[in-house]
Protein backbone atom coordinates (compact mmCIF):
# COMPACT_ATOMS: atom_id res chain seq x y z
CA UNK A 1 0.00 0.00 0.00
CA UNK A 2 1.24 3.14 -0.61
CA UNK A 3 1.89 6.14 1.94
CA UNK A 4 -1.09 7.83 1.30
CA UNK A 5 -3.39 5.10 1.48
CA UNK A 6 -2.11 3.92 4.22
CA UNK A 7 -2.47 7.78 5.85
CA UNK A 8 -6.51 7.59 4.39
CA UNK A 9 -6.57 4.45 6.18
CA UNK A 10 -5.20 5.63 9.43
CA UNK A 11 -7.84 8.91 9.36
CA UNK A 12 -10.97 6.72 8.99
CA UNK A 13 -10.04 4.33 11.66
CA UNK A 14 -9.37 7.32 13.96
CA UNK A 15 -12.25 9.30 12.95
CA UNK A 16 -14.84 6.62 12.55
CA UNK A 17 -13.98 3.05 13.38
CA UNK A 18 -12.34 3.76 16.74
CA UNK A 19 -13.66 7.07 17.66
CA UNK A 20 -12.20 7.98 20.96
CA UNK A 21 -14.99 9.20 22.39
CA UNK A 22 -17.43 6.59 21.32
CA UNK A 23 -15.26 2.99 21.01
CA UNK A 24 -12.31 4.13 23.04
CA UNK A 25 -14.14 5.74 25.46
CA UNK A 26 -11.14 8.75 26.07
CA UNK A 27 -12.01 12.63 26.62
CA UNK A 28 -15.55 11.79 28.16
CA UNK A 29 -15.44 14.92 30.62
CA UNK A 30 -15.34 17.43 28.25
CA UNK A 31 -17.24 15.62 25.84
CA UNK A 32 -20.21 15.78 28.61
CA UNK A 33 -19.25 18.71 30.20
CA UNK A 34 -18.66 20.93 27.51
CA UNK A 35 -20.90 20.11 25.06
CA UNK A 36 -23.98 22.51 25.97
CA UNK A 37 -23.53 25.23 23.33
CA UNK A 38 -22.37 25.09 19.60
CA UNK A 39 -19.73 28.11 19.67
CA UNK A 40 -17.48 26.34 23.63
CA UNK A 41 -17.85 22.81 21.40
CA UNK A 42 -16.16 24.50 18.63
CA UNK A 43 -13.12 26.13 20.93
CA UNK A 44 -12.93 23.22 22.79
CA UNK A 45 -12.50 21.32 19.46
CA UNK A 46 -9.60 22.99 18.07
CA UNK A 47 -7.81 23.50 21.06
CA UNK A 48 -7.93 19.70 21.58
CA UNK A 49 -6.87 19.38 18.08
CA UNK A 50 -4.01 21.19 18.41
CA UNK A 51 -2.76 19.84 21.74
CA UNK A 52 -3.49 16.32 20.78
CA UNK A 53 -1.35 16.62 17.48
CA UNK A 54 1.70 18.77 19.66
CA UNK A 55 1.71 15.82 22.05
CA UNK A 56 1.77 13.57 19.96
CA UNK A 57 4.73 14.98 18.14
CA UNK A 58 6.41 15.57 21.70
CA UNK A 59 5.68 12.60 23.30
CA UNK A 60 7.18 10.69 20.48
CA UNK A 61 10.80 12.70 20.52
CA UNK A 62 10.62 11.47 24.23
CA UNK A 63 9.90 7.92 24.31
CA UNK A 64 12.23 7.53 21.49
CA UNK A 65 14.98 9.19 22.73
CA UNK A 66 14.82 9.31 25.86
CA UNK A 67 12.66 6.54 27.52
CA UNK A 68 13.58 3.83 25.27
CA UNK A 69 17.30 4.62 24.74
CA UNK A 70 17.70 4.69 28.66
CA UNK A 71 15.60 1.87 29.17
CA UNK A 72 13.24 4.12 31.37
CA UNK A 73 10.09 2.58 29.89
CA UNK A 74 8.48 2.82 33.94
CA UNK A 75 8.52 6.64 33.81
CA UNK A 76 6.27 7.19 30.81
CA UNK A 77 3.35 8.03 32.54
CA UNK A 78 5.34 10.58 34.66
CA UNK A 79 7.32 11.74 31.41
CA UNK A 80 4.67 12.17 29.18
CA UNK A 81 2.33 13.67 32.04
CA UNK A 82 4.55 16.81 32.43
CA UNK A 83 5.27 17.32 29.26
CA UNK A 84 1.43 17.99 28.23
CA UNK A 85 1.23 19.71 30.93
CA UNK A 86 4.24 21.76 30.17
CA UNK A 87 2.95 21.74 26.57
CA UNK A 88 -0.20 23.33 27.24
CA UNK A 89 1.15 25.95 29.87
CA UNK A 90 3.59 26.90 26.99
CA UNK A 91 1.07 27.23 24.21
CA UNK A 92 -1.25 29.03 26.40
CA UNK A 93 1.69 31.79 26.79
CA UNK A 94 2.22 31.62 23.46
CA UNK A 95 -1.06 32.43 22.03
CA UNK A 96 -1.81 34.99 25.19
CA UNK A 97 1.32 37.22 23.49
CA UNK A 98 0.68 36.74 19.78
CA UNK A 99 -2.51 36.13 18.98
CA UNK A 100 -5.01 37.83 21.33
CA UNK A 101 -8.04 37.37 19.41
CA UNK A 102 -7.68 32.82 19.41
CA UNK A 103 -6.38 33.23 23.09
CA UNK A 104 -10.19 34.86 23.90
CA UNK A 105 -12.06 32.04 21.86
CA UNK A 106 -9.43 29.03 22.98
CA UNK A 107 -8.25 30.16 26.45
CA UNK A 108 -10.42 29.23 28.90
CA UNK A 109 -10.38 25.77 27.19
CA UNK A 110 -6.42 24.96 27.42
CA UNK A 111 -5.90 24.62 31.08
CA UNK A 112 -9.07 21.88 31.20
CA UNK A 113 -7.08 19.90 28.61
CA UNK A 114 -3.90 18.77 30.75
CA UNK A 115 -6.36 16.86 32.44
CA UNK A 116 -8.22 15.56 29.29
CA UNK A 117 -7.46 12.05 29.21
CA UNK A 118 -7.87 11.63 25.16
CA UNK A 119 -4.26 13.62 25.14
CA UNK A 120 -2.78 11.31 27.59
CA UNK A 121 -4.58 8.54 25.62
CA UNK A 122 -3.40 9.24 22.07
CA UNK A 123 0.16 9.54 23.24
CA UNK A 124 0.34 6.21 25.18
CA UNK A 125 -1.43 4.75 22.67
CA UNK A 126 1.18 5.92 19.75
CA UNK A 127 3.46 4.07 21.36
CA UNK A 128 2.13 0.66 20.93
CA UNK A 129 0.80 1.20 17.67
CA UNK A 130 1.57 -0.76 14.43
CA UNK A 131 0.90 0.07 10.80
CA UNK A 132 -0.35 -2.52 8.32
CA UNK A 133 2.75 -3.50 7.17
CA UNK A 134 3.90 -4.26 11.21
CA UNK A 135 6.46 -2.11 11.90
CA UNK A 136 5.78 0.69 14.83
CA UNK A 137 4.48 4.14 14.03
CA UNK A 138 6.76 6.90 12.92
CA UNK A 139 6.99 10.39 13.91
CA UNK A 140 5.04 11.43 11.28
CA UNK A 141 2.58 8.52 11.82
CA UNK A 142 2.11 9.53 15.30
CA UNK A 143 1.47 13.00 14.45
CA UNK A 144 -1.19 12.72 12.00
CA UNK A 145 -2.64 10.18 14.64
CA UNK A 146 -2.87 12.46 16.96
CA UNK A 147 -4.28 15.16 14.46
CA UNK A 148 -6.88 12.56 13.03
CA UNK A 149 -7.83 11.57 16.65
CA UNK A 150 -8.56 15.06 17.61
CA UNK A 151 -10.50 15.81 14.43
CA UNK A 152 -12.67 12.56 15.45
CA UNK A 153 -13.14 13.61 19.18
CA UNK A 154 -14.20 17.35 17.74
CA UNK A 155 -16.58 15.72 15.36
CA UNK A 156 -18.57 14.06 18.33
CA UNK A 157 -18.33 17.16 20.46
CA UNK A 158 -20.03 19.38 17.26
CA UNK A 159 -22.51 16.82 16.83
CA UNK A 160 -23.85 16.53 20.64
CA UNK A 161 -23.62 20.47 21.22
CA UNK A 162 -25.81 20.25 17.35
CA UNK A 163 -27.96 18.37 19.30
CA UNK A 164 -27.96 19.45 23.03
CA UNK A 165 -28.64 22.37 21.72
CA UNK A 166 -32.36 21.20 19.91
CA UNK A 167 -32.64 19.56 22.97
CA UNK A 168 -33.08 22.11 25.39
CA UNK A 169 -36.36 23.33 23.56
CA UNK A 170 -37.63 19.81 24.04
CA UNK A 171 -40.17 18.61 26.63
CA UNK A 172 -39.24 15.70 28.45
CA UNK A 173 -39.06 14.19 32.31
CA UNK A 174 -37.65 16.23 34.29
CA UNK A 175 -35.47 13.12 35.89
CA UNK A 176 -34.17 12.86 31.91
CA UNK A 177 -32.87 16.20 31.82
CA UNK A 178 -28.99 16.98 31.36
CA UNK A 179 -26.97 14.19 32.11
CA UNK A 180 -28.87 11.13 31.96
CA UNK A 181 -30.34 11.99 28.11
CA UNK A 182 -26.41 13.10 26.95
CA UNK A 183 -25.51 9.73 27.96
CA UNK A 184 -28.14 7.71 26.24
CA UNK A 185 -28.03 10.19 23.35
CA UNK A 186 -23.97 9.13 22.87
CA UNK A 187 -25.34 5.31 23.15
CA UNK A 188 -27.33 5.81 20.05
CA UNK A 189 -24.67 7.74 18.43
CA UNK A 190 -22.22 4.84 19.30
CA UNK A 191 -24.71 1.96 18.44
CA UNK A 192 -24.97 4.32 14.72
CA UNK A 193 -21.00 4.40 14.90
CA UNK A 194 -21.18 0.80 15.22
CA UNK A 195 -22.34 0.46 11.42
CA UNK A 196 -18.92 1.53 10.65
CA UNK A 197 -17.19 -1.41 11.69
CA UNK A 198 -19.75 -3.47 9.13
CA UNK A 199 -21.08 -5.13 12.04
CA UNK A 200 -24.83 -6.03 13.03
CA UNK A 201 -25.69 -6.17 16.52
CA UNK B 1 13.92 35.84 38.12
CA UNK B 2 14.58 34.36 41.38
CA UNK B 3 11.34 33.59 42.55
CA UNK B 4 10.90 31.11 38.59
CA UNK B 5 14.22 29.82 39.72
CA UNK B 6 13.10 28.79 43.23
CA UNK B 7 9.61 27.43 41.38
CA UNK B 8 11.54 25.37 38.92
CA UNK B 9 13.98 24.24 41.99
CA UNK B 10 10.90 23.32 44.12
CA UNK B 11 9.37 20.90 40.82
CA UNK B 12 12.95 19.56 39.96
CA UNK B 13 12.77 18.40 43.19
CA UNK B 14 9.84 16.51 43.45
CA UNK B 15 9.98 15.29 39.93
CA UNK B 16 13.49 13.63 41.03
CA UNK B 17 12.17 12.08 44.29
CA UNK B 18 9.48 10.56 42.45
CA UNK B 19 11.83 9.16 40.33
CA UNK B 20 14.24 7.66 42.09
CA UNK B 21 11.41 5.89 44.05
CA UNK B 22 9.89 5.04 40.51
CA UNK B 23 13.74 3.59 40.24
CA UNK B 24 13.95 1.38 43.72
CA UNK B 25 10.25 0.04 42.86
CA UNK B 26 11.63 -1.27 38.77
CA UNK B 27 14.20 -3.11 40.39
CA UNK B 28 12.31 -5.02 42.53
CA UNK B 29 9.41 -5.33 40.22
CA UNK B 30 11.25 -5.98 36.92
CA UNK B 31 12.39 -9.85 37.50
CA UNK B 32 9.10 -10.84 39.12
CA UNK B 33 7.47 -9.31 35.85
CA UNK B 34 10.34 -10.96 33.42
CA UNK B 35 10.14 -14.11 35.67
CA UNK B 36 6.41 -15.01 35.22
CA UNK B 37 6.48 -14.02 31.62
CA UNK B 38 9.66 -16.93 30.92
CA UNK B 39 7.53 -18.84 33.86
CA UNK B 40 4.17 -18.61 31.99
CA UNK B 41 5.96 -19.28 28.19
CA UNK B 42 7.63 -22.36 29.67
CA UNK B 43 3.87 -23.85 31.46
CA UNK B 44 1.92 -23.12 28.20
CA UNK B 45 4.72 -24.79 26.06
CA UNK B 46 4.27 -27.65 28.43
CA UNK B 47 0.90 -27.98 27.77
CA UNK B 48 0.90 -27.79 24.33
CA UNK B 49 3.13 -30.77 24.16
CA UNK B 50 3.01 -32.83 27.03
CA UNK B 51 5.53 -35.14 28.13
CA UNK B 52 8.06 -33.24 26.06
CA UNK B 53 11.63 -31.84 26.34
CA UNK B 54 11.96 -28.69 24.53
CA UNK B 55 15.34 -27.34 23.08
CA UNK B 56 15.13 -24.04 21.60
CA UNK B 57 16.53 -23.53 17.78
CA UNK B 58 15.84 -21.02 14.97
CA UNK B 59 14.68 -20.78 11.17
CA UNK B 60 17.07 -19.43 8.68
CA UNK B 61 14.75 -16.56 8.48
CA UNK B 62 14.96 -16.24 11.73
CA UNK B 63 12.13 -17.06 13.57
CA UNK B 64 12.27 -18.95 17.01
CA UNK B 65 11.05 -22.45 17.57
CA UNK B 66 11.06 -24.96 20.31
CA UNK B 67 12.02 -28.99 19.28
CA UNK B 68 9.84 -31.17 21.45
CA UNK B 69 11.36 -34.63 22.03
CA UNK B 70 9.80 -37.27 24.13
CA UNK B 71 10.79 -37.77 27.47
CA UNK B 72 11.90 -41.92 27.26
CA UNK B 73 13.27 -41.59 23.99
CA UNK B 74 15.39 -37.95 22.71
CA UNK B 75 15.27 -39.16 19.31
CA UNK B 76 11.50 -39.11 18.83
CA UNK B 77 10.39 -35.63 17.55
CA UNK B 78 7.16 -35.22 18.89
CA UNK B 79 6.29 -31.87 17.20
CA UNK B 80 7.39 -27.94 16.88
CA UNK B 81 5.89 -25.17 19.40
CA UNK B 82 6.46 -21.47 18.04
CA UNK B 83 4.91 -18.06 18.92
CA UNK B 84 3.16 -16.03 16.10
CA UNK B 85 1.31 -12.74 16.34
CA UNK B 86 -0.55 -10.57 13.85
CA UNK B 87 -2.18 -7.34 13.89
CA UNK B 88 -5.96 -8.10 14.62
CA UNK B 89 -8.61 -5.79 15.29
CA UNK B 90 -7.25 -3.17 17.44
CA UNK B 91 -4.00 -5.24 19.31
CA UNK B 92 -1.44 -7.55 18.22
CA UNK B 93 -2.56 -10.95 18.72
CA UNK B 94 -0.09 -13.39 20.10
CA UNK B 95 -0.54 -16.96 19.79
CA UNK B 96 1.62 -20.08 21.13
CA UNK B 97 1.23 -22.92 18.49
CA UNK B 98 1.99 -26.36 19.13
CA UNK B 99 2.15 -28.54 16.02
CA UNK B 100 3.11 -32.48 15.46
CA UNK B 101 6.03 -33.70 13.12
CA UNK B 102 4.06 -33.66 10.05
CA UNK B 103 2.87 -29.99 10.83
CA UNK B 104 -0.89 -30.26 11.58
CA UNK B 105 -1.63 -28.28 14.93
CA UNK B 106 -1.57 -30.02 18.39
CA UNK B 107 -3.04 -27.37 20.37
CA UNK B 108 -2.89 -23.48 19.96
CA UNK B 109 -3.13 -20.94 23.20
CA UNK B 110 -3.84 -17.28 22.34
CA UNK B 111 -1.41 -15.35 25.15
CA UNK B 112 -1.50 -11.71 24.36
CA UNK B 113 -4.36 -10.13 23.18
CA UNK B 114 -6.29 -6.59 23.80
CA UNK B 115 -9.52 -6.94 21.14
CA UNK B 116 -12.77 -5.57 21.94
CA UNK B 117 -14.29 -7.54 25.13
CA UNK B 118 -17.59 -9.41 24.21
CA UNK B 119 -16.40 -9.87 20.56
CA UNK B 120 -12.57 -10.51 19.64
CA UNK B 121 -11.37 -11.44 23.14
CA UNK B 122 -13.36 -14.31 22.88
CA UNK B 123 -10.60 -16.00 21.08
CA UNK B 124 -9.06 -16.72 24.53
CA UNK B 125 -11.94 -19.14 24.96
CA UNK B 126 -11.70 -22.78 24.23
CA UNK B 127 -14.36 -23.37 22.23
CA UNK B 128 -12.39 -21.22 19.96
CA UNK B 129 -8.45 -22.35 20.11
CA UNK B 130 -10.02 -26.32 20.10
CA UNK B 131 -11.28 -25.99 16.87
CA UNK B 132 -7.57 -25.42 15.52
CA UNK B 133 -7.14 -28.72 16.35
CA UNK B 134 -5.58 -31.21 13.74
CA UNK B 135 -5.54 -28.81 10.92
CA UNK B 136 -2.80 -28.53 8.59
CA UNK B 137 -1.31 -25.45 7.19
CA UNK B 138 -3.73 -25.39 4.12
CA UNK B 139 -6.97 -25.50 6.28
CA UNK B 140 -5.98 -22.05 8.30
CA UNK B 141 -7.85 -19.71 7.20
CA UNK B 142 -11.37 -18.41 8.18
CA UNK B 143 -14.55 -19.99 6.76
CA UNK B 144 -15.27 -16.89 4.98
CA UNK B 145 -12.19 -17.54 3.06
CA UNK B 146 -12.56 -21.06 2.54
CA UNK B 147 -10.93 -22.67 5.38
CA UNK B 148 -12.20 -24.65 8.43
CA UNK B 149 -11.62 -22.50 10.68
CA UNK B 150 -15.39 -20.91 12.33
CA UNK B 151 -14.74 -17.53 12.75
CA UNK B 152 -16.01 -15.98 15.82
CA UNK B 153 -19.22 -13.66 16.06
CA UNK B 154 -18.61 -9.91 15.09
CA UNK B 155 -14.87 -10.57 15.31
CA UNK B 156 -13.52 -11.95 11.63
CA UNK B 157 -10.54 -9.97 11.89
CA UNK B 158 -9.41 -11.49 15.24
CA UNK B 159 -10.13 -14.62 13.89
CA UNK B 160 -8.38 -14.33 10.53
CA UNK B 161 -5.09 -12.85 12.13
CA UNK B 162 -4.97 -15.60 14.31
CA UNK B 163 -5.79 -18.47 11.58
CA UNK B 164 -2.99 -16.68 9.20
CA UNK B 165 -0.45 -15.86 11.57
CA UNK B 166 -0.16 -19.34 12.42
CA UNK B 167 -0.30 -20.15 8.95
CA UNK B 168 2.56 -18.19 7.94
CA UNK B 169 4.27 -19.81 11.29
CA UNK B 170 4.04 -23.34 10.10
CA UNK B 171 5.29 -22.10 6.90
CA UNK B 172 8.67 -21.17 8.18
CA UNK B 173 9.14 -23.62 10.13
CA UNK B 174 8.16 -26.39 6.78
CA UNK B 175 10.47 -24.21 4.81
CA UNK B 176 13.54 -24.11 7.37
CA UNK B 177 12.99 -28.12 7.68
CA UNK B 178 12.89 -28.85 4.05
CA UNK B 179 16.26 -26.88 3.84
CA UNK B 180 18.15 -29.36 6.35
CA UNK B 181 16.44 -31.94 4.94
CA UNK C 1 -17.24 11.06 64.38
CA UNK C 2 -16.20 14.23 62.05
CA UNK C 3 -13.84 11.26 60.63
CA UNK C 4 -16.76 9.15 59.93
CA UNK C 5 -18.59 11.90 58.25
CA UNK C 6 -15.80 12.45 55.98
CA UNK C 7 -15.52 8.52 55.04
CA UNK C 8 -18.91 7.88 54.23
CA UNK C 9 -20.15 11.01 52.49
CA UNK C 10 -18.42 9.98 49.05
CA UNK C 11 -20.31 6.54 49.44
CA UNK C 12 -23.74 8.44 48.64
CA UNK C 13 -24.25 12.56 49.52
CA UNK C 14 -20.99 12.84 47.50
CA UNK C 15 -20.77 10.19 45.09
CA UNK C 16 -18.14 11.20 42.44
CA UNK C 17 -19.96 9.38 39.36
CA UNK C 18 -23.28 9.84 40.31
CA UNK C 19 -23.23 13.06 41.85
CA UNK C 20 -20.08 14.86 41.18
CA UNK C 21 -20.25 13.17 37.38
CA UNK C 22 -16.08 12.90 37.22
CA UNK C 23 -14.20 9.89 35.91
CA UNK C 24 -16.34 8.86 33.30
CA UNK C 25 -14.10 7.78 31.00
CA UNK C 26 -13.07 4.65 32.96
CA UNK C 27 -16.38 4.38 34.49
CA UNK C 28 -17.41 3.50 31.08
CA UNK C 29 -15.07 1.74 29.83
CA UNK C 30 -13.61 -0.60 32.60
CA UNK C 31 -17.30 -1.63 33.32
CA UNK C 32 -17.61 -4.24 30.82
CA UNK C 33 -17.00 -7.02 33.81
CA UNK C 34 -17.45 -7.04 37.70
CA UNK C 35 -13.33 -8.23 38.01
CA UNK C 36 -11.76 -5.46 35.62
CA UNK C 37 -14.79 -2.93 38.04
CA UNK C 38 -13.08 -4.17 41.43
CA UNK C 39 -9.61 -3.82 39.75
CA UNK C 40 -10.30 -0.35 38.66
CA UNK C 41 -11.94 0.98 41.95
CA UNK C 42 -9.36 -0.65 44.07
CA UNK C 43 -6.21 0.47 41.98
CA UNK C 44 -7.87 4.80 42.01
CA UNK C 45 -8.66 4.15 45.75
CA UNK C 46 -4.84 3.07 46.64
CA UNK C 47 -3.84 6.09 44.16
CA UNK C 48 -6.45 8.80 45.94
CA UNK C 49 -5.60 7.64 49.43
CA UNK C 50 -2.00 7.96 48.97
CA UNK C 51 -1.75 11.30 46.72
CA UNK C 52 -4.39 12.48 49.08
CA UNK C 53 -2.02 11.85 52.29
CA UNK C 54 1.05 13.05 50.48
CA UNK C 55 -0.46 16.22 48.99
CA UNK C 56 -2.11 16.66 52.49
CA UNK C 57 1.43 16.51 54.41
CA UNK C 58 3.40 19.44 51.58
CA UNK C 59 0.32 21.81 51.30
CA UNK C 60 2.96 23.67 53.78
CA UNK C 61 5.56 23.38 51.39
CA UNK C 62 3.61 23.70 48.51
CA UNK C 63 3.64 27.54 46.62
CA UNK C 64 0.02 27.61 45.18
CA UNK C 65 1.47 29.03 41.79
CA UNK C 66 2.97 25.39 40.95
CA UNK C 67 0.71 23.36 43.55
CA UNK C 68 -1.11 21.52 39.97
CA UNK C 69 2.17 20.64 38.55
CA UNK C 70 3.57 19.28 41.95
CA UNK C 71 -0.22 17.39 42.40
CA UNK C 72 -0.18 15.88 39.35
CA UNK C 73 3.70 14.66 40.01
CA UNK C 74 2.53 12.86 42.89
CA UNK C 75 -0.07 11.65 41.26
CA UNK C 76 1.45 10.19 38.97
CA UNK C 77 4.31 8.73 40.49
CA UNK C 78 1.34 6.68 42.87
CA UNK C 79 -0.18 5.93 39.38
CA UNK C 80 3.33 4.16 38.27
CA UNK C 81 3.75 2.14 41.29
CA UNK C 82 0.23 0.80 41.31
CA UNK C 83 0.89 0.22 37.77
CA UNK C 84 4.18 -1.82 38.22
CA UNK C 85 2.51 -3.99 40.94
CA UNK C 86 -0.07 -4.61 39.20
CA UNK C 87 1.67 -6.22 36.17
CA UNK C 88 4.07 -8.16 38.60
CA UNK C 89 1.28 -9.63 41.30
CA UNK C 90 -1.67 -9.57 38.78
CA UNK C 91 -0.87 -9.96 35.01
CA UNK C 92 -4.03 -10.86 34.18
CA UNK C 93 -6.46 -8.19 35.19
CA UNK C 94 -3.45 -5.34 34.37
CA UNK C 95 -4.01 -6.89 30.60
CA UNK C 96 -7.12 -5.80 30.89
CA UNK C 97 -7.38 -2.88 32.08
CA UNK C 98 -4.72 -1.76 30.09
CA UNK C 99 -4.14 1.68 28.46
CA UNK C 100 -6.70 3.04 31.99
CA UNK C 101 -4.08 2.10 34.46
CA UNK C 102 -1.97 4.96 33.49
CA UNK C 103 -5.09 6.95 32.62
CA UNK C 104 -5.73 6.74 36.38
CA UNK C 105 -3.72 10.09 36.16
CA UNK C 106 -5.96 12.24 34.66
CA UNK C 107 -8.99 10.87 36.40
CA UNK C 108 -10.64 14.03 36.93
CA UNK C 109 -11.78 12.69 40.77
CA UNK C 110 -7.98 12.69 41.85
CA UNK C 111 -6.84 16.11 40.89
CA UNK C 112 -9.97 17.31 41.91
CA UNK C 113 -9.89 15.76 45.66
CA UNK C 114 -6.45 17.06 45.49
CA UNK C 115 -7.48 20.25 44.89
CA UNK C 116 -10.77 20.74 46.68
CA UNK C 117 -9.90 18.82 49.85
CA UNK C 118 -6.37 17.48 50.62
CA UNK C 119 -4.63 20.76 50.25
CA UNK C 120 -7.33 22.43 52.66
CA UNK C 121 -7.44 20.00 55.31
CA UNK C 122 -5.25 17.83 57.74
CA UNK C 123 -3.91 14.31 57.31
CA UNK C 124 -6.44 12.61 58.97
CA UNK C 125 -9.10 14.21 57.05
CA UNK C 126 -7.34 13.62 54.06
CA UNK C 127 -6.72 10.01 54.22
CA UNK C 128 -10.60 9.26 55.05
CA UNK C 129 -11.51 11.14 52.49
CA UNK C 130 -9.20 9.27 49.38
CA UNK C 131 -11.06 6.38 50.84
CA UNK C 132 -14.58 7.34 51.24
CA UNK C 133 -13.83 9.04 47.88
CA UNK C 134 -12.18 5.68 46.34
CA UNK C 135 -14.56 3.45 47.95
CA UNK C 136 -17.84 5.25 46.14
CA UNK C 137 -16.16 4.70 43.02
CA UNK C 138 -15.51 1.25 43.41
CA UNK C 139 -19.47 1.10 44.31
CA UNK C 140 -20.72 2.81 42.02
CA UNK C 141 -18.31 0.80 39.04
CA UNK C 142 -19.77 -1.80 40.56
CA UNK C 143 -23.01 -1.03 39.84
CA UNK C 144 -22.92 -0.26 36.62
CA UNK C 145 -20.91 -3.17 35.42
CA UNK C 146 -23.11 -5.90 37.20
CA UNK C 147 -25.84 -4.75 34.80
CA UNK C 148 -23.60 -4.83 32.09
CA UNK C 149 -22.39 -7.87 32.74
CA UNK C 150 -25.80 -9.60 34.23
CA UNK C 151 -27.24 -8.51 30.65
CA UNK C 152 -24.58 -9.17 28.44
CA UNK C 153 -22.88 -12.29 29.32
CA UNK C 154 -25.69 -13.64 32.10
CA UNK C 155 -22.75 -14.06 34.61
CA UNK C 156 -21.60 -11.79 37.49
CA UNK C 157 -17.93 -12.19 38.55
CA UNK C 158 -17.65 -14.75 35.86
CA UNK C 159 -20.23 -16.87 37.89
CA UNK C 160 -23.10 -18.02 35.58
CA UNK C 161 -26.42 -16.10 37.14
CA UNK C 162 -29.27 -16.10 34.32
CA UNK C 163 -30.43 -19.77 33.10
CA UNK C 164 -28.83 -20.76 29.95
CA UNK C 165 -31.83 -19.95 27.44
CA UNK C 166 -31.10 -16.53 28.47
CA UNK C 167 -29.70 -15.19 25.14
CA UNK C 168 -26.68 -12.90 26.03
CA UNK C 169 -27.72 -9.33 24.96
CA UNK C 170 -24.16 -8.88 23.56
CA UNK C 171 -24.80 -4.71 22.63
CA UNK C 172 -24.72 -4.08 26.83
CA UNK C 173 -20.90 -5.07 26.74
CA UNK C 174 -20.23 -3.59 24.08
CA UNK C 175 -19.08 0.68 23.63
CA UNK C 176 -23.17 1.69 23.27
CA UNK C 177 -24.45 -0.13 26.31
CA UNK C 178 -21.77 1.31 28.30
CA UNK C 179 -23.38 4.88 27.44
CA UNK C 180 -26.93 3.63 28.12
CA UNK C 181 -26.29 2.10 31.11
CA UNK C 182 -25.24 5.01 33.04
CA UNK C 183 -28.28 7.27 31.26
CA UNK C 184 -30.81 5.29 32.37
CA UNK C 185 -29.05 4.93 35.97
CA UNK C 186 -28.75 8.53 36.44
CA UNK C 187 -32.18 9.00 34.97
CA UNK C 188 -33.69 6.79 37.78
CA UNK C 189 -31.33 8.05 40.56
CA UNK C 190 -32.83 11.51 39.74
CA UNK C 191 -36.17 10.30 39.83
CA UNK C 192 -35.92 8.86 42.89
CA UNK C 193 -34.69 12.20 44.16
CA UNK C 194 -37.44 14.02 42.69
CA UNK C 195 -40.10 11.94 44.78
CA UNK C 196 -38.12 11.87 47.76
CA UNK C 197 -38.59 16.28 47.97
Amino acid sequence: MTYLGEIFVMAMTAIFIQNFILSRFLGLCPYLGVSKKLDSAIGMGLAVIFVMTLASAFCYLIDIFLLRRFGLEYLQTIAFILTIAALVQFVEMVIQKNAPALYKSLGVFLPLITTNCAVLGVAILNTGMLRSDGTAYNFLDSVLNGFFSGVGFTLMLLAMAGIRMRLEMVEMPKSMKGMPIALILAGTMALAFYGFMGFKI
Amino acid sequence: MMYYLKLGFILLIFCVVATGILAYLNTLTAPIIQDRKTKDEIDTREKLIPDAVFAADSTASGMQYFRARAKEDSTLVLGYTFICSQKGYSSEVKTMVGIDKDFKVLAIKVIDQAETPGLGANCEQESFSNQFKNLAEADLKVDKDGGQVVSLSGATITSRAIASSIQAGIAAIKASMGAEL
Amino acid sequence: MNFFKELTKGIIKENPIFVIVLGMCPTLAVTTSVKNAIGMGLAATFVLLCSNIIISLIKDITPSSIRIPIYIVVIAAFVSVVNMLMEAYVPALHKSLGLFIPLIVVNCIILGRAEAFASKNNVIMSAADGIGMGLGFTLSLMVVSTIRELLGAGTWLGIKILPATYDPMLVAILAPGAFLTLGFLMAILSMVKEKKQ
